[in-house]
């Protein structure tokens, strides 16, 4: 069961270029049934999960690839599948101006299981497994369009994931070593018998492989990469560049924080001031350059750098509450750059504009578009009722509560960013609204707002951003339970 | 309950239906039949919100929750005396300024987006007022900044843009401050409801009260870049002149008092016990003198005449804000007297410079020599309004300053409690010296002015009424303030 | 003593005499008896090591039946006979990877002299890893060079006499120091048979006696063998050897002829001196040090590379000193890790060299980097292939470079001075293969199209596939059942001692 919500992407993925589908329609039915059934299935494995591990394979030693449903992976798994079959739809649409679509599908829906693979893991080896098949999945889809700039892109986005990866697998080798297993328990792993006297070299290995981890979820100065595999095609970039990759990376930093190591191990060492403050940094750094930034996708992704830094700010807390404010903005952020960055590629594919400064008016000829845009705007800067007042809420009260004054100082990080976020988002708002006067309303006259199949994963997230903002309790319990460890 | 929601939602979703039914500028033949309805949809909003409110702060006693945001957050909405007063100053205010704005607005592009956001920023004044805890309050204080920006860059010129995003961005900055400040609040007290006795726990105040104080500073600091107090301020003399005139109007009278509002509101929270005699008591005192003596400077030498209002506006919200600083009853009565006069004059003030622009297209003082000639109705009311604002008996002006620097001396504070008041003074002089020269050279030209040429140029009732409304106001106020006091006197000792 | 006893035997003296019967025949025979010696050396190590398993004791054979210290002795255990199975392996695939160029590279005339040459590599090969006899170990690395070298000269173009020279000298030099240390340790203890040599060690050791020489005979040893196998920085010989070579004579020099003299050296480790008294001379700590040097410089190399031959070539540098940090950590895991990494970077290698010409064939023959843009589309085998190296390079999990860096770091971690050392280098190293075989990996899949080259499809290189398929299999198979693989080399190393 746990193996086949794997596969089914995997297999359907590879059916695509080799069916030979006569019409578009039909590669369209087949691909949107076989992801919607995936997350149905993963949704029920999800609501009816046991607390068994599934072996897929021995590896080597006592290593083994195995999988499990635990309440991490409910939130990550969850999140995934909710999204996919609308990205798939709006790809569908955004696709029909692109070439070789049959390769970019096929990558795409593996994709999607390698995502799902990370998720489910069950233990360090398995998870990383997924984590350097993952980079190899979506480099293809980086190098889409094999302009020259996306070959760079590709290029750099493998030797940073890669070259991360191969620090992350060092804090593999200490878990490996220094753990009684390699599983997943909340708490950590490590055994006390094998660490003593070892701390330092322990500790310095964790924040090698928190840097590891950190270049998917773009952690300064590992982030260029980012804002440069912009090129890809926006489902991509808004799926992968700004939810199942880098928030894998943020989940694996979850995981070896909170289920490898542990937090009673790492709380109040240097390691923890050391991870901190470059989180900080990341969070101010990433809004700043999406401020200087005027490409709609590359400030998008510099606001996704930002943004992830909140979530490992919430991670790097090491508190159950720390946790909680990193798995609500882990979900909200999902759904709210989602929905933003849906919109910049709706505005490229519908008018063919890329830079901020030519947005000029478009909003009263795609008030949809714009309006959503708007939504997910505010929600990011974390204007109340919004889903993203709820997780920096979660993040600034976990913060507050831990009593650690560098956390504090994140605080006026997470405010100083918001500003910032306030400034480069709503600069866009402010242009497609308010042109300005003696502005030329017949230069805008072509654009008009996309169809259903674009529009309708918009309108979803959108009632989602408003949904969570108002009503989060339900899942802030859960996100509760699961630090907690009770799911 | 449901008429403080219906005060609260009817305004918005108005506002929300103007824009979406006006979305495309009106043009064309109809233009005159459709502005016609959309000023008749938009003047019978503004006044069933009057009444709405009048009707809430009347009846509606209970307090009740709209729902949780979070466990623990909950929206909640109650009115209290403080609510009712700034209430009482934005119900009059605001359709008011509206009522004007039928006029003034007339030859705008866009009109429906202003009524639009106009009546949204109603809405959420409302709210603001009649917020029973912080988090509602920020919630609201947070839209009041993104609806009340499409005012302010309205006419859409470049430099209107930028104001417009410099208004939001300090606005936001100083939100943000504000939440950093929530956040600690929520951790170390038991509830975020407003109180004036003061919310922190006893253990709290014990364990890291030094960075207590640091964070309740950062707070007055945060909501009083909406006040524009010192070092903050500078988005006022930017935005207020660029917005046309009743939007200017609101933004000076109301919105900003939003600010002082939230900054009541946090010393309730703080409660004034823990932070009397301390270092952020003294440093915020030495803002706001330096803000009440910096603007009135500045006022004095801005030759455009909405940017001098706007200077204005900088010095005398610091009038209220040294009357909350002062941590002493009857300085806080003044204060709060002086939210409803310097709200009633101000906004006088400014119609009245929007009629001059209407009218004649001045913006500058050394332009309106002999407006009192063409002008006498308004300049007037512009006098009163501006006698008002210096503080001279029998206004309102004077009774609030009266009673500001009677709680300064009483207050008992070492330096400060002489200096506020002479700053106070200075402050009233320079006053005069700003607004009445318009007076003087307005009525008294000069021999050299060319009588002949004089053209009447009073604008028509939409206009005026408005204008004598809020200038007759602020001299009931002092006339009458028994009223007025008595609720304050209710809204300071609970 | 049962007959398969013999086969060690069998298969050192079938691949000797098939060279010089090769020598007689026209090209076509000495292809076929070149392949079906090697598959029937291939046989009979994959039946000793069968058997060696079974009985789990290692045997000494003597040759002629003479006994020490007359006779000549081979020894035969599990690591031996798994280290000749995957030799033939290897080499099978190489030859039959090259094949189809081989007319190309070398004259028609010299095809049968080809085949001599590579029976003789076969013979040294398996010596090297039989003998048990020092003297003898010496004689097959002057064979082995000399092989090699002709391998190296046999395609008469360009740059192969120069870096054939090349070879030979630092080869030369390297034998000459290995004879060197054989001399002094002869000198010391008068013997030459391994396990007579170790025990005289032994001897000296306990009495303190001729502490210098012996460490002197132990360090010269160790370098010339060092040398010969292109550690870090006796490499210079190493790029143009393997760069311009033909496809066979590259693939198999890189993956078996260093990695003979490197388990010659592992032999003289366990076998001549002591694992213990190996480790404690300082010598490891060179060795741990050229070794992390190595990593990192021969990635350096590469990344500059230009030639994609050249960049796998200097890719071997970085390898080796995988293997060489592996000794240098002298722990048992370490030496697990190196064993396997001979395997793995064996398999790999050869695997990227042969796939290496599949597109550099679609490319008009040029190796140059801007030449092979979008090679991948034109021949996808060699493309596929070459991924598949490239990831097991990088050290992706399911490929068999993955668990040599997870043994490394494994057995790193379990020493303390060198771990933290031993684990960033391994970090940063991953970071630079990384860096040139994905940007060769990206440079072969971007489309190029003006280029013009045409592909070429499955049904025009079957062989070819094939044997990339097998390279690929067994990669996975390294990658993916590596305990049993890892646990014959722990039981290898046990019955060394």
């Amino acid at each position: 069961m746990i193996i086949s919500v794997i596969l089914i992407p995997f297999i359907a993925g590879i059916l695509v270029p080799a069916i030979p589908f006569k019409k578009r329609w039909q590669k369209e039915i087949f691909l949107e049934t076989a992801v919607v059934l995936n997350s149905i299935l993963v949704w029920y494995l999800l609501l009816h999960h046991s607390d068994s591990t599934f072996l897929l394979a021995h590896f080597t030693g006592n290593l083994n690839i195995s999988f499990r449903v635990d309440g991490m992976s409910m939130v990550f798994a969850g999140l995934v599948s909710a999204l996919w079959p609308f990205a798939t739809l709006y790809a569908f649409e955004y696709m029909t101006k692109e070439d070789h679509e049959n390769v970019f599908f096929l990558f795409y829906t593996l994709t999607y299981g390698v995502t799902l693979g990370i998720a489910l893991a069950a233990n360090l080896l398995t998870m990383y497994f997924f984590y350097e098949l993952l980079t190899l999945v979506t480099v293809p889809l980086v190098m889409h369009t094999l302009t020259r700039e996306a070959v760079l892109a590709s290029r750099k986005y493998l030797y940073y994931s890669l070259g991360g990866a191969a620090f992350a697998f060092l804090g593999l080798i200490m878990v490996i070593v220094y753990g009684s297993t390699t599983d997943f328990i909340l708490g950590g792993v490590l055994d006390p018998a094998k660490i003593a006297g070892k701390t330092n070299v322990l500790l310095l290995i964790y924040v090698m492989a928190f840097m590891g981890f950190g270049v998917k979820a773009a952690v300064c100065p590992f982030n260029s990469w980012l804002p440069q595999a912009g090129v890809a095609p926006t489902p991509v970039t808004a799926l992968l560049h700004a939810v199942a990759v880098v928030k894998s990376g943020a989940f694996a930093i979850i995981r070896l924080t909170y289920y490898s190591f542990g937090t009673d191990f790492l709380k109040g060492t240097w390691a923890q001031d050391v991870v901190m403050a470059v989180v900080m940094f990341t969070i101010v750094y990433g809004c700043s350059r999406a401020v200087k930034e005027t490409h709609i996708k590359r400030r998008l992704a510099y606001s996704t750098i930002s943004n992830l830094s909140y979530i490992l700010f919430g991670a790097v807390i090491m508190t159950p509450l720390g946790l909680v404010g990193a798995l609500s903005h882990l979900v909200f952020h999902a759904v709210m750059k989602i929905s933003s960055f849906f919109c910049a590629g709706a505005v490229m594919h519908q008018t063919d504009r890329h830079y901020v400064h030519e947005l000029n008016g478009l909003g009263y000829k795609m008030p949809c578009v714009f309006g959503i845009f708007t939504v997910s705007a505010l929600a990011l800067m974390g204007v109340p009722g919004l889903a993203g007042f709820v997780s920096k809420w979660n993040l600034a009260g976990a913060a507050v509560e831990s009593g650690n004054p560098l956390a504090w100082g994140g605080i006026a990080c997470l405010l100083v960013s918001a500003l910032l976020t306030a400034i480069y988002m709503l600069t866009i708002v402010v242009r497609a609204f308010f042109p300005g006067k003696g502005f030329d309303y017949s230069s805008v006259s072509d654009a008009r707002d996309p169809n259903w199949k674009m529009l309708l994963p918009l309108f979803v997230f959108t009632v989602f951003i408003i949904l969570f903002g108002v009503y989060s309790q339900p899942l802030v319990d859960f996100f509760m339970s699961v630090a907690a460890g009770a799911v | 309950m449901y008429l403080i929601l219906s005060s609260i939602f009817f305004p918005i979703i108005a506002g929300v239906f103007l824009l979406i039914r006006y979305r495309t500028p009106l043009s064309g033949e109809n233009r005159n039949a459709d502005r016609k309805t959309l000023l008749l949809l938009t003047g019978s909003f503004l006044v069933i919100t009057a009444a709405l409110v009048a009707a809430a702060l009347l009846t509606a006693k209970e307090g009740f929750t709209l729902f949780y945001l979070t466990k623990n957050l909950p929206i909640f909405f109650q009115i209290d005396n403080i609510g009712t007063l700034f209430s009482l100053l934005a119900v009059i205010v605001l359709p008011c300024a509206g009522f004007f704005s039928f006029e003034y607005m007339k030859h705008e592009e866009r009109e429906g987006r202003y009524y639009g956001f106009y009546l949204l920023v109603f809405g959420i004044l409302n709210a603001l007022c009649f917020a029973g805890n912080l988090i509602t309050f920020y919630l609201f204080f947070e839209l009041l900044t993104l609806s009340s920006m499409p005012l302010v860059l309205h006419n859409g010129s470049k430099e209107a843009v930028m104001a417009g995003l410099k208004y939001l961005f300090y606005s936001l900055c100083g939100a943000y401050a504000a939440l950093f400040g929530i956040y600690f609040l929520y951790r170390n007290c038991d509830s975020l409801t407003f109180t004036t006795e003061g919310a922190l726990r006893a253990s709290a105040i014990a364990g890291q009260g030094g960075f207590l104080m640091v964070v309740a500073f950062i707070m007055l600091l945060g909501f009083g870049v909406k006040a524009g107090m010192f070092p903050m301020h500078a988005w006022l003399p930017t935005a207020h002149p660029v917005a046309p005139a009743p939007a200017s109007a609101v933004l000076s009278a109301v919105i900003v008092k939003a600010g002082v509002l939230a900054i009541i509101r946090v010393l309730g929270m703080f409660g004034t016990d823990f932070l009397r005699g301390t270092w952020v008591q003294n440093t915020w005192l030495c803002l706001t003198l330096i803000t009440v003596f910096m603007g009135s400077l500045l006022a004095y030498r801005e030759p455009v005449l909405k940017k001098r209002l706007a200077y204005s506006t900088v010095s005398q919200l610091s009038y209220i804000l040294f009357g909350l600083a002062v941590m002493q009853e009857t300085a806080l009565t003044g204060a709060l007297l002086h939210v409803l006069a310097h709200g009633f004059v101000k906004a006088a003030l400014f119609l009245c410079a929007g009629a001059i622009i209407y009218r004649t297209e001045k913006t500058r003082v050394e332009e309106m020599r002999g407006i009192g000639k063409e002008m006498p109705f308004t300049m007037w009311c512009f006098t009163i309004a501006s006698l008002g604002l210096i503080g001279i008996p029998p206004t309102g002006g004077f009774l609030s300053k009266w009673y500001l620097a009677l709680g300064s001396l009483k207050s008992g504070i070492s330096v400060f409690d002489v200096l506020g008041p002479v700053i106070l003074l200075v402050s009233a002089l320079l006053t005069a010296g700003y607004l009445l020269p318009l007076t003087i050279h307005g009525f008294f030209p000069g021999a050299d002015y060319d009588y002949k040429s004089l053209q009447k140029e009073e604008p028509c009732k939409l206009m005026t009424i408005p204008i004598l409304v809020l200038t007759i106001l602020s001299v009931l106020i002092g006339l009458f303030p028994d009223i007025i006091i008595h609720l304050i006197h209710m809204a300071v000792v609970g | 003593m049962p007959f398969i006893c013999n086969f060690p035997f069998f298969s050192i003296l079938l691949s000797l005499f098939s060279g010089t019967v090769c020598s007689m025949l026209p090209a076509k025979a000495a292809k076929v008896v070149n392949r079906a010696v090697i598959l029937a050396v291939g046989l009979m190590s994959a039946v000793l090591l069968l058997y060696l398993l079974s009985t789990g004791e290692s045997f000494v054979y003597w040759m002629g039946h003479f006994p020490a210290p007359w006779g000549n002795e081979i020894r035969a255990g599990v690591l031996e006979a798994g280290m000749a199975l995957f030799f033939c392996i290897i080499m099978y695939l190489s030859m039959a990877g090259g094949a189809h160029k081989l007319p190309g590279e070398v004259v028609e005339s010299k095809h049968n002299l080809y085949y001599i040459l590579v029976n003789l590599l076969l013979c040294s090969l398996l010596a090297l890893v039989y003998t048990n006899d020092m003297f003898t170990a010496y004689v097959f690395v002057e064979i082995n060079t000399i092989s090699a070298c002709g391998l190296i000269m046999i395609r008469q173009v360009g740059r192969t006499i120069e870096a054939a020279v090349r070879y030979m000298i630092m080869s030369l030099l390297g034998s000459g120091l290995l004879l060197f240390g054989l001399c002094i340790m002869y000198d010391l203890t008068g013997h030459l048979l391994m396990s007579n040599i170790k025990e005289s060690v032994g001897l000296l050791i306990a009495t303190g006696e001729y502490q210098i020489p012996l460490i002197v005979s132990v360090a010269l040893m160790c370098i010339g063998l060092c040398i010969k196998s292109a550690l870090f920085p006796f490499h210079a010989w190493l790029p143009d050897a393997y760069g311009y070579s033909t496809v066979s004579s590259a693939a198999i020099l890189s993956s078996l002829v260093s990695k003979g003299y490197i388990f010659l050296l592992i032999k003289i480790i366990y076998r001549v001196i002591g694992f213990d008294i190996f480790n404690s001379t300082r010598i490891i700590d060179v060795l741990f040090i050229f070794g992390l040097m190595g990593m990192i410089f021969g990635s350096l190399s590469a990344i500059k590379e230009n030639d994609i031959r050249r960049m796998i070539a200097f890719s071997s540098v970085a390898q080796i000193g995988y293997i060489y940090m592996g000794f240098g950590m002298g722990t048992q895991a370490g030496m697990v890790a190196s064993i396997f990494h001979i395997l793995s970077h064996a398999a790999t290698k050869s695997l990227l060299f042969v796939a290496a010409i599949g597109l550099t064939d679609v490319s008009g023959g040029s190796r140059k980097f801007a030449d092979l843009t979008g090679a991948a589309y034109r021949n996808k085998w060699a493309g596929a292939a070459f991924t598949v190296g490239s990831l097991s390079m990088v050290g992706i999990p399911l490929f068999s470079g993955f668990i040599s860096k997870l043994l490394f770091a494994q057995a790193a971690v379990q020493v303390e001075g060198k771990m933290l050392a031993s684990l960033i280098v391994l970090g940063i190293s991953t970071v630079l293969n990384a860096v040139y075989f994905m940007k060769t990996v990206i440079r072969i899949y971007t489309a190029a199209p003006d280029a013009p080259y045409t592909g070429i499809t499955f049904r025009n290189m079957k062989a070819y596939a094939v044997v990339l398929v097998c390279f690929m299999v067994l990669n996975v198979i390294l990658g993916v059942s590596s305990q049993p693989i890892v646990d014959i080399i722990a039981q290898g190393l046990a019955m060394f001692a």
